[in-house]
């Protein structure tokens, strides 16, 4: 049950390297070409303005917040399980936040999310704990202080605060779609370009060689899970401006649904191999699988079944494609 | 001159979560009172009755890690195992009963045999089973919660013996002990640990680790099941979305219980105590009246220091301590 799975690793020469990227985007890319053709021509009114703005929307929260999951999941450290409850936890924060201005308000939102979750990260990294563990008993923690401080009612931003713009349309497009695309390109270039980048790619992929060469696992792992603080903290700045409320049950399946978004865009769930632009593919498709069902009038629960499907296939059809066993 | 002790066996190992329990025990007769308040044996009835049902979910989940895995799942088979047999048990609850039971051992077993065949990280594998599972239970509930008509069934499970136990608890009890027996007298117990132990080692050594790692997620979502239909039952209602509660319980039983992170370690005996120790906790909390968020403040804060304590840094240095403190020996020389 190891969280970063020991394996031997085989030379993996750069240009066989590109060459599997090259591969897996090549399939995202066209698993959300067949999505859109599927639902064009299935469903009517999938194929429309509104309703590509309304795919958009939803899979800006997730893509951002699926942004610093796939940092966690490519430093081998799997996955966090409550993104969900932090998202919201930072969406109340920043609507109580607003009392002491916009500029304030995100800042304290931003440090919140990233000090929560990275305190996760510090506690993974230093000790070896289960990352999946330490982030349900972390969720549940969150869960039952908010409700404390809280008293479990809706938090509402103070009078005449100024912060709709944050939701509201930009040239006609909203202004979260130009956060997430932002954050996408410089999460990619984050990653694919920084020595911390590069330095988690290793870590992922061999936790011992990454040793070996001197990197401190402590601090890597601390600094994935800060990025999916920082994210998630935007993403709860972006809910609750949306929403201009904040309850803990605000998320719904966001976890759920930024994790499929990590691994729809082809990132290893054994860590070591991924990009944040086929994440935020992969977040349009998860998206767009989700509002297809909707419009066809399945339920929650079926747009869970689905997503489970797709999940379950990606992660077999990953492992087997990447040869990296556990056997 | 030094002299070097024996290696304490397991037995040693499983004596802490018996402890823990008892002083839990100790601990829900006496402070109550201080605070105005008293347990009384129903409080022990109470928590022998949220064993019955979370806690077979813990020996589930305790299965699969003892073979070095992990089952994210449980507690949506836990969910689905209800919900069928609510669904389906309308004229004959041992039907509903097999139904949901049934089917979960045949979703545990597909989730196994991946695991096993590819070699795929369970974690991941039941993360996708896990929201499988959710979706089927919420599509057959119509995403709310459904009433169970037959109510005797709840009473006949409910009714107390001896006013300590029910039907419902002695179930539970039943199946611990069939773990336990199986564990310890029959070369599946050894099986099992060696596979979590060391899987190369023991597929060399002429252990069927497939067949076990399969068979581990079948009876983990059999067992889970069985949690859910007793809890369904017992409440003539079953849930759409039991929420992260009943994962975070079984972790953190199992974790209490003695059973290995790494694998190889644990038994039914460990994750049975586990199990009672955070339903006596739970009780405590009830008898208190506190707020629910204090139960899940204590429940996380729980989780999280476990599974630190089962960190390889923590093992690690708590091993090299140990291995100081009785290599250090002092034995009086010959004169």
């Amino acid at each position: 049950m190891s969280t970063a799975t020991v394996t031997p690793v085989t030379a993996v020469t750069p240009k066989a390297r590109r060459s599997t990227s090259s591969r897996i985007t090549l399939g995202v890319t066209i698993a959300a070409i067949v999505v859109l053709i599927i639902g064009t021509l299935t469903t009517d009114g999938f194929y429309s303005l509104a309703n590509g703005k309304a795919i958009l929307n939803a899979a800006t929260i997730v893509g951002i917040i699926a942004i610093g999951m796939t940092y966690v999941v490519i430093s081998g450290n799997l996955f966090s399980l409550s993104v969900g409850v932090t998202a919201a936890v930072c969406a109340m924060t920043f609507l109580w936040a607003l009392n002491y201005g916009m500029v304030a308000a995100i800042v304290i939102t931003l440090a919140f999310g990233a000090i929560v979750i990275g305190l996760q990260g510090l506690l993974v990294g230093t000790t070896g704990a289960n990352p999946i563990m330490v982030t349900i008993g972390a969720g549940a923690l969150q869960e039952a202080v908010a409700t404390w401080v809280s008293a479990g009612v809706s938090v509402y931003p103070p009078e005449g605060a100024i912060y709709a713009w944050l939701a509201a349309p930009l040239f006609g497009i909203p202004f979260p779609v130009y956060v997430f695309i932002a954050m996408t390109i410089i999460g990619e270039l984050v990653l694919k370009r920084s020595r911390f980048g590069r330095s988690l790619f290793l870590m992922g992929e061999s936790p011992r060689a990454g040793r070996a060469s001197g990197l401190s696992i402590a601090t890597l792992t601390t600094g994935a899970f800060v990025v999916l603080g920082l994210c998630t903290a935007a993403a709860g700045i972006l809910i609750g401006a949306f929403n201009q409320s904040g309850t803990l049950t605000a998320t719904g399946t966001l976890t759920v649904d930024s994790i499929s978004a990590v691994l729809v865009g082809g990132t290893a769930v054994i860590g070591g191999r991924g990009s944040v632009l086929r994440t935020a593919i992969g977040a349009l498709v998860v998206s767009a699988i989700e509002d297809l069902l909707l419009i066809r009038g399945f339920s929650t629960p079926v747009q869970l079944l689905v997503l489970g499907l797709i999940v379950s296939a990606v992660v077999v059809l990953s492992q087997i494609n990447s040869g990296r066993s556990n056997r | 001159m030094m002299i070097r002790r024996t290696e304490r066996s397991g037995i040693g190992e499983a004596r802490w979560p018996f402890f823990l329990t008892l002083l839990l025990a100790v601990v829900v007769v006496a402070v109550p009172p201080i605070f105005g308040h008293a347990a009384s044996l129903f409080t022990f009835y109470n928590a022998l009755q949220s064993t019955a049902c979370l806690g077979l979910i813990a020996l589930g989940l305790g299965l699969t890690m003892i073979v070095g895995e992990f089952d994210l799942s449980v507690a949506s088979t836990y969910a689905l195992g209800g919900m069928l047999a609510v669904k389906f048990g309308g004229g004959s609850p041992i039907v509903g009963l097999l139904i949901g039971v049934g089917a979960c051992v045949i979703f545990g077993l597909v989730q196994g045999f991946i695991v096993a065949r590819w070699g795929i990280n369970s974690m991941a594998i039941t993360l996708g089973g896990s929201l499988v599972a959710l979706g089927i239970t919420g599509t057959l509930g119509d995403n709310k919660s459904q009433s169970y008509e037959n109510y005797d069934v709840g009473v006949l499970l409910n009714n107390p013996i001896v006013g300590l136990f029910s039907l419902r608890s002695l179930t539970a009890i039943a199946m611990f002990a069939l773990v336990f027996l199986l564990m310890n007298l029959t070369k599946l117990g050894r099986g099992m640990r060696a596979t979590g132990g060391g899987r190369r080692a023991s597929r060399t050594a002429g252990v069927r680790v497939d067949a076990i790692i399969t068979g581990s997620f079948g009876a983990s979502a059999g067992l889970a099941a069985l949690g859910g239909v007793l809890q369904s039952f017992g409440t003539a209602t079953a849930t759409s979305n039991p929420g992260l509660f009943p994962l975070i319980f079984a972790v953190t039983a199992c974790l209490l219980g003695g059973v290995g992170l790494t694998g190889g370690r644990g038994g039914a005996w460990g994750i049975a105590c586990g199990s009672l120790t955070l339903a006596l906790l739970s009780e405590f909390f009830s008898t208190l009246a506190a707020a629910q968020y204090v139960s899940s403040l204590v429940t996380g804060s729980m989780l999280i220091l476990v599974t630190v304590g089962a960190s390889p840094l923590i093992i690690r240095t708590w091993r090299e301590s140990r291995a100081r403190r009785t290599t250090a020996v002092p034995v009086p020389s010959a004169i």
